[in-house]
């Protein structure tokens, strides 16, 4: 059977934008893969190659965009690169599912330009697997899209290959369909918490904010691999489509509503303590300690025929997926990695997320303390190649943590917090607390003796 | 109203025999449908303002609370002590309070607005007991990172309870898709219907189990397993919900100790079987948190000790679950890994003296805990049918458990000459079960070793296929366990009969399994039966010949375990007896 794909149809009217405008065009096929069917949520653009042109912008310009307008101008790692970043902006269960491109050539049949596209597809594969935790390869399937568009015909041909294997790659036919109407998604929604308190243990090379992270990031993985999910407070079976659940409910309230959007589920995930530590007491000499706290918001959205298992696998992989990205972004923009640094009390604030709208369902973004929802707006243009407004940004998903809260926290007694308090971070509320209490002291004075003061102020100037 | 009274026979029997300079108790019971279950006791010594029943509580199952105070007095009064114990009953409003006069004669009375009244009672049946409460045990294990100090500890725990006691846990049954949830959640129960009752839930997994009804039942303790999992997701609806995004503080501290250890939950809740599955939760809820007080206090008691005050030397807790005979209930102990039960006799024989259990045994060495899965059978005599009691015999049986040894277990071929050392297993297997000893099994090597150090027998023993009698399994219990045993010859099997009051005396003081080994054969005896007006004997026999599967219905129906006449005996061939003897310990 023929692998057959459905894409939403402005992605044609996409395509044929570029074939007309431009000469030549490559970017990113976004979608989903379940066993009940393929589906493509977006194209974009893979944005033009800056760092080749880094001596001189404004003399070279011309110039260097017209060698990239063609497909063996390109370079392998932009596009990768540009799969990285895309692949952050992406809810779990969704994926880099292979290139377009819109050409004169035909690029299938020659062998230049086919084996260009091999490279490309392989360095986008090499590149995504770099970080298991960003899944950012589809993990069942290893066969990605080539969607081409003559500029001349208008034709649209989509071929599929086989990527990282040695074997010589053959390529097979895709049946690109459009849909008239817009695709419907079930959106699933959790809140998943963080609050874990690890000792510091210094070896002798130190330790980096970049290895505590991968710590982290390594124990949650296993613990949200370990954990039971269940759906609107029920345990499902994982066999059923997610619709299935709908109508159950339906049934069961027997109240009819209207056919539009589907609600959002919402999902739950428990976990099982499972014996990971060793049977005995490990005296360990630290340094501190470290609290990790604070939520991952997760929305995914799955085609309503896909399966509670893979809606399962889609949201792990989401939580995972968000706090693997956020780690990456915060540990590129550290000045100082030590994770132990001078002061005695140190922050790490990752960015965290918003969620932007992408046709009808929400990618997401990330934004750095004091970052402003603009910036999204950014990334959605460059990565996505989609305008959107600052409106459209959805930024109360999370909220940014402020140090004062992080002081309340740590007060707070239903966290572990347990190893120390921040002895600074105390010390400096404690003085303005007394500035603050001694200014209240003059006010109230001030305000009891107010009729005297008057009188007495009266007599001054009475007498003057 | 004042909830209806029954009294477990365990209790009712342990009050009537009690004989204690001590004048106060305390009462702890359960309550279902309008009554009051009172299924332990432990007398007061009001040492030290400490209120040891608080600290008991604590080992008990969860559902059993304090519910009363008992006298040893002639007439209705109470001081300010037994006063403030009788303001700590929670679980009812009318606490009981019970008194026994120098006759044993029992009264109970509820106290009813500030005035006392006489009640009826009933006396609940033990086969009773076993039948209407089930055991919800359950287990998981909690990682416990902190720093390594005793405001640490207990601060972390103090965490722990709060967690668990929040809500966010659920329940899970083992091997079922059964989850129960606290409150925080709009449902209580999935997997199953809410309406569902414990003891028909249990039913209905043990006959999806085995669909063949079991004829013999071995475990009358039923235990139904239950874990733990974390609530990791804030609701979405909660109004609580603080969705600041995830962010990592890092505090400095030089030089700090911590320690990092799984923490061991295993701990059980008492449950009458018409309770509903939903109502599971809170008595969960309770287990759990009365299992990491005991941690806790373990842990604390530790790191208060010199030496481990640092905590580089601090222990594992762990948990064993004890059921003695007398009892009626679980008392849960938490003790340090790798203690020897020899230094912490103080402790135990302050549980004895507590709860009015005989002060000549151990009951409460790791060896004594209770297992419900051992791989071979235990106290196979369990499954007979109950012969009815006839007033001129004396019955006297092994007391205690032992594991069903015979051959061709542990996939060893010894058929035709390990029936002794298969006996002598047995044996051992009461020995390491009374808690005497906490040596494994000896193998059929080991035996055979054990005999060859000893110099009994040379060194071409080992390995061979050599029988050995009565005076080697003595040996042999001798070295491995420092058990002194007493040997009795028979000329012939007739004269057998003639030993019988000291068999009785045995069982009565001892309560040993005894090796006998006449002609080729060696049996174990587990029992005896004796007619005072026939003057006949009947001997219980654990047949160490049985090749076949540990299957209690073929044990028991084809007389591998089963009363014998004294016909069974040879008459012509001679006898030894290996009767194992204990000493006064605890």
């Amino acid at each position: 059977m023929v692998r057959t794909v459905y894409s939403p149809e402005h992605c044609l009217q996409y395509l044929e934008q570029y074939a007309t405008q431009e000469n030549f065009v490559l970017g990113l096929i976004l979608g989903q893969i379940t066993d009940a069917r393929e589906n493509i949520i977006h194209l974009a653009r893979t944005p033009d190659d800056k760092t080749a042109d880094t001596v001189s912008e404004e003399t070279y310009d011309s110039q260097k965009t017209e060698s990239v307008r063609n497909l063996l101008g390109v370079s392998e790692a932009w596009v990768a690169d540009h799969a990285k970043h895309v692949t952050r902006m992406l809810p779990g269960g969704m994926f880099v599912q292979g290139i377009f491109i819109t050409s004169d050539e035909d690029v299938f049949e020659d062998p230049n330009h086919f084996s260009k596209i091999k490279a490309v597809l392989n360095f986008i594969h090499k590149t995504l697997s770099s970080n298991q935790y960003m899944f950012g390869n589809y993990p069942h399937m290893n066969e990605r899209l080539i969607l081409h568009m003559s500029t001349s015909t208008k034709v649209l041909t989509c071929k599929s290959i086989e990527v990282g294997s040695s074997k010589t790659m053959s390529m097979k036919p895709v049946e690109w369909k459009f849909l008239p109407k817009m695709q419907q998604w079930q959106r699933l929604d959790c809140y998943y918490e963080f609050d874990d308190v690890y000792p510091v243990i210094v070896k002798k090379s130190g330790i980096s904010v970049k290895q505590q992270f991968q710590q982290i990031l390594e124990v949650a993985y296993k613990t949200i691999q370990s954990s039971v999910m269940f759906i609107d407070g029920e345990l499902k079976d994982g066999s059923d489509a997610l619709e299935q659940l709908i109508k159950k409910k339906r049934l069961k309230s027997s109240t009819k509503t209207t056919q539009d959007a589907p609600k959002s589920m919402h999902v739950s995930l428990f976990v099982p303590f499972e014996n990971s530590l060793p049977e005995t007491v490990e005296y360990l000499e630290c340094d501190g300690n470290i609290h990790f706290s604070g939520v991952v918001s997760s929305s995914v959205f799955m085609y309503p025929k896909a399966t509670v298992s893979e809606a399962i696998a889609a949201v792990k992989q989401d939580i995972i997926r968000s706090l693997a990205s956020r780690f990456t972004m915060h540990c590129d923009a550290l000045i100082d990695d030590n994770l132990l640094p001078e002061e005695k009390v140190c922050f790490n604030e990752p960015p965290r997320r918003v969620l932007v709208p992408v046709g009808s369902l929400y990618l997401c973004d990330y934004l750095f303390p004091g970052e402003a929802p603009a910036e999204a707006l950014l990334s959605v243009k460059e990565l996505l190649d989609l305008q959107i407004t600052e409106g459209d940004v959805v930024c109360d998903v999370e909220t940014p943590a402020d140090t004062s809260e992080f002081d309340a926290l740590d007060r707070d007694t239903s966290s572990e917090e347990l190893l120390a308090t921040p002895q600074e971070a105390s010390q400096f509320m404690y003085i303005t607390g007394i500035c603050f209490a001694m200014f209240v002291l003059i006010v109230s004075i001030f305000i009891h003796y107010y009729d005297a003061i008057v009188q007495f102020m009266g007599k001054l100037l009475t007498r003057s | 109203m004042s909830p209806r009274l029954k009294i477990s026979k365990y209790v009712f029997e342990r009050l009537s025999k009690i004989d204690t300079n001590e004048t106060t108790g305390c009462l702890f019971g359960l309550m279902y449908d309008g009554t009051l279950l009172v299924v332990g006791m432990s007398l007061e010594f009001f040492e030290n303002e400490k209120k040891n029943y608080r600290q008991l509580l604590l080992s008990l199952p969860a559902e059993i609370e304090l519910c009363g105070v008992v006298k040893f007095a002639k007439t209705l009064s109470i001081e300010s002590r037994s006063k403030e114990i009788l303001q700590d009953v929670d679980i009812t409003d009318n606490p009981l309070f019970i008194i026994i006069n120098e006759d044993k004669e029992i009264k109970a009375h509820f106290l009813v607005h500030e005035k006392f009244e006489e009640t009826t009672y009933e006396v609940l049946p033990t086969e009773e007991l076993w039948k209407q409460f089930i055991h919800v045990r359950l287990n998981t294990i909690l990682p416990l990172i902190c720093e390594a100090t005793m405001p640490g500890v207990k601060n972390i725990l103090q965490n722990k309870r709060k967690k668990i006691a929040s809500g966010e846990v659920s329940f899970q049954i083992d091997g079922t898709a059964v989850y129960l949830f606290g409150i925080a959640s709009d449902v209580g129960v999935t997997g199953t219907s809410t309406e569902t009752n414990v003891g028909d839930f249990i039913d209905s997994i043990s006959s999806e189990q085995s669909s063949k009804k079991k004829k013999h039942t071995l475990n009358k303790v039923e235990i139904v397993s239950v874990n733990l999992v974390l609530k990791a997701t804030k609701d979405i609806l909660s109004e609580k919900l603080v969705k600041t995004a995830v962010k990592m503080m890092t505090t400095q501290r030089k030089p700090a100790f911590c320690i990092s250890m799984p923490l061991r939950v295993d701990t059980l809740a008492m449950i009458h079987r018409s309770t509903k599955l939903s109502e599971l939760y809170t008595a969960l809820v309770e287990a759990a948190c009365r299992s990491l007080k005991l941690l806790e206090t373990v842990l604390l008691e530790q790191l208060g000790q010199e030496g481990i005050g640092d905590g580089a030397g601090l222990r594992l807790p762990e948990t064993f679950h004890f059921l003695p005979q007398e009892l009626g209930h679980f008392v849960t102990r938490v003790v340090p890994k790798d203690i020897p039960d020899e230094s912490m006799e103080k402790e135990r024989r302050l549980l004895h003296e507590q709860l009015c259990l005989p002060l000549d045994r151990p009951m409460f060495r790791r060896g004594n805990a209770f297992s419900n899965n051992l791989g071979k059978l235990i106290n196979t005599h369990e499954a007979l049918p109950s012969s009815p009691v006839k007033l001129d015999t004396t019955v006297a049986l092994v007391r205690g458990r032992y594991t069903y040894h015979h051959y061709m277990q542990d996939n060893f071929n010894d058929d035709g000459w390990g029936c002794a050392y298969r006996s002598m297993q047995t044996i051992f297997s009461w020995f390491r079960f009374q808690g005497y000893t906490a040596i494994d099994i000896p193998t059929h090597r080991d035996i055979q070793q054990c005999l060859v150090n000893i110099g009994d027998k040379p060194s071409s023993f080992l390995g061979s296929k050599q029988w050995i009698g009565s005076t080697e399994v003595m040996f042999c219990l001798e070295t491995l366990l420092g058990v002194q045993s007493r040997i009795i010859f028979a000329n012939t099997g007739s004269e057998l009969i003639n030993y019988t009051p000291e068999l009785v005396h045995h069982f009565q003081k001892h309560g040993s399994p005894i090796m006998i080994g006449g002609g080729v054969l060696a049996h174990t005896i587990i029992g005896v039966e004796y007619n005072s007006i026939t003057n006949d004997t009947r001997y219980l026999i654990l047949d160490p010949h049985y090749t076949g599967a540990d299957d209690i219905n073929v044990v028991v129906n084809k007389g591998w375990c089963g009363w014998k006449n004294s016909d069974f005996w040879n008459k012509t061939a001679h006898y030894n007896l290996c009767l194992p003897q204990t000493k006064p310990v605890i």
